[in-house]
């Protein structure tokens, strides 16, 4: 279970490295859980689009002994997948008490977000250069493409995307560790500028500097420890594999329609039993898509479902309560794991759910390439 | 509508040497199921044994998306199309629309492969057009 849960400053705190981030932040998980880094038998970091992080973690941190030490990338899917991870570990007694990391700094003081993301190193050689020669750079165009498949096959409209934007600006207002908190209206939305038809400024994901570490464990070890413990109770990944290459679903159905009824499978709970849901936003479509394969509405009925009112604080799902990473921070797969362990301790102030005893969680990576789906519970959802 | 440079490696010379024929070179199997020109192995069948074959040029349009930059002059923000065009032999191609208005598009439009280069020094790189 999950007993530990370090952040560091998010947003646009310069002059910080990823690995000095990732140090920070598994140092506050560690002392959130009321252990030692003594007590740390394994680690599982993980690095953004500034890299930076690596197994040489254990030597900053001075951690001596390690049973488990590895480094992770399945992109937005990173973090999920650690927590999984941990979880095997733990219960095979591979290791004790694993610390989960995941940092990035791409942020220079100066720069836009768009510079952060959108270039691409080096000289352009191959078939990496020749997708950059094409006009096709960062992810942006991609998920644009993806966007626009589900728009023309469902009729699913910018407005609708709008209303995921609109919704958790007024989760990110609740939520004090928000990078953009003031509100915004569907009329913002659409006069935000475009990015990539069909994506618009308000609907892609915003940029951090930051670092945040999660502490797995035994339920014995997290016996007498002073965080409300949050139950590991499942868990699936899924890869379709067709990056960049024909598929026929692409936009259309993703990894999670496979990995979100296992995940919950293994949890022993029906959807309907989700009380907090906390999905991947890097674009608002990526929320939407996330919605059809979980099963909250049907295949290709997103729009609509989106649009009907049960976004936000005012609405009954709740959904993506720190604001994510449209509105909140941009800590890939942690933002979301991050928020789904605040919410199920009870702790998100303002913000929080009354009723957090099965959270939802989802990770995404690679342009709907890689999902990771976790079922987090308080002590009474794993009774 | 304008491409970059992009040079070739060892993975992409002879995929080069047919950009500068006018060719769009596939890889195909021996049980002849066609695959996309990075494939390592059939997309179809896992055959390692993969050959060159051209394309016959003609594609559909899968989906697309105008790109916006920031606007750096009186003419406004450079705007370009970039489409995945689902060649006629089956594999996906995500590369320029040239000389379209966006406003028009519509999937399963017909499109065909023509040949731009960014400078006379760098390969030919694929684009699309509408047939
Ligand atoms: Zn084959």
């Amino acid at each position: 279970m999950i007993v530990g849960l370090g952040m560091t400053a998010l947003g646009k705190v310069y002059d910080r490295t990823p690995a000095d981030f990732a140090a920070d932040a598994v140092r506050r998980a560690v002392a959130d859980a009321g252990l030692q880094l003594a007590d740390v038998d394994g680690l599982l970091t993980s690095s953004g689009v500034t890299g930076g992080i690596s197994v040489d973690l254990q030597r900053d941190l001075g951690v001596a002994d390690l049973r488990l030490l590895s480094h992770l990338q399945s992109y937005g899917a990173t973090a999920a997948t650690m927590v999984q991870v941990a979880a095997l570990a733990v219960a095979s007694g591979a290791a004790s008490v694993v610390a989960c990391v995941f940092a990035d700094s791409p942020l220079r003081p100066g720069t836009s977000a768009g510079a952060a993301y959108g270039t691409r190193a080096g000289s352009p050689v191959g078939w990496w250069g020749l997708l950059g020669a094409s006009g096709v750079v960062g992810t942006n165009p991609l998920y644009a493409l993806a966007a626009r498949r589900h728009m023309a096959r469902f009729g699913t409209t910018t407005e609708q995307f709008g209303h995921i934007a609109v919704a958790q600006r007024g989760w990110a207002a609740l939520n004090p560790d928000a990078q953009q908190r003031q509100p915004i209206t569907l009329a913002d939305h659409q006069s935000s500028r475009w990015i990539a038809e069909p994506l618009r400024l308000l609907d892609c994901c915003l940029v951090s500097n930051g670092g945040i570490a999660v502490i797995v464990t035994t339920a014995e070890r997290a016996g007498g420890l002073p965080q409300p413990p949050v139950h590991v109770l499942g868990w699936a990944q899924s890869h379709p594999g067709h990056y960049l290459r024909r598929h026929p679903d692409f936009g259309l159905v993703t990894g999670a329609a496979m990995a979100g009824p296992a995940a919950l499978g293994m949890a022993g709970v029906a959807l309907t039993d989700v009380d907090v849901v906390q999905l991947y936003d890097c674009y608002t479509f990526t929320v939407l898509v996330t919605l059809e394969d979980y099963g909250f509405c049907g295949k290709g009925e997103g729009g609509p479902f989106v649009a009907s009112g049960v976004l936000g604080p005012d609405g009954k799902l709740r959904l993506n309560t720190g604001g994510g990473q449209l509105s909140g921070y941009y800590l890939w797969g942690m933002t979301p794991v991050a928020e789904a362990i605040i919410q199920a301790r009870g702790q998100g102030g303002e913000r929080q759910a009354d009723r957090h005893d099965i959270v939802l969680v989802s990770g995404n990576g690679g342009v709907l390439d890689h999902h990771a789906t976790l079922v987090l519970g308080s002590a009474a959802g794993a009774s | 509508m304008t491409v970059g440079p992009v040079a070739r490696d060892a993975a992409t010379a002879r995929f080069f040497d047919g950009t500068a024929a006018g060719q769009f070179l596939l890889r195909r199997c021996p049980a002849g199921h066609f695959s996309e020109p990075p494939a390592v192995a059939c997309t179809t069948c896992a055959s390692a044994e993969l050959g060159w074959a051209p394309a016959a040029g003609g594609a559909t349009l899968v989906s697309w998306t105008v790109v916006w930059g920031r606007s750096s002059s009186d003419a406004g923000p450079e705007r370009t199309v970039l489409v995945i065009g689902e060649l006629d032999e089956g594999p996906w191609w995500w590369s320029q629309l040239a000389g379209a208005d966006p406003a028009s598009l519509a999937v399963g439009q017909r499109l065909r492969i023509e040949f731009r280069r960014g400078t006379d020094d760098h390969e030919a790189v694929p684009v699309f057009a509408l047939a």
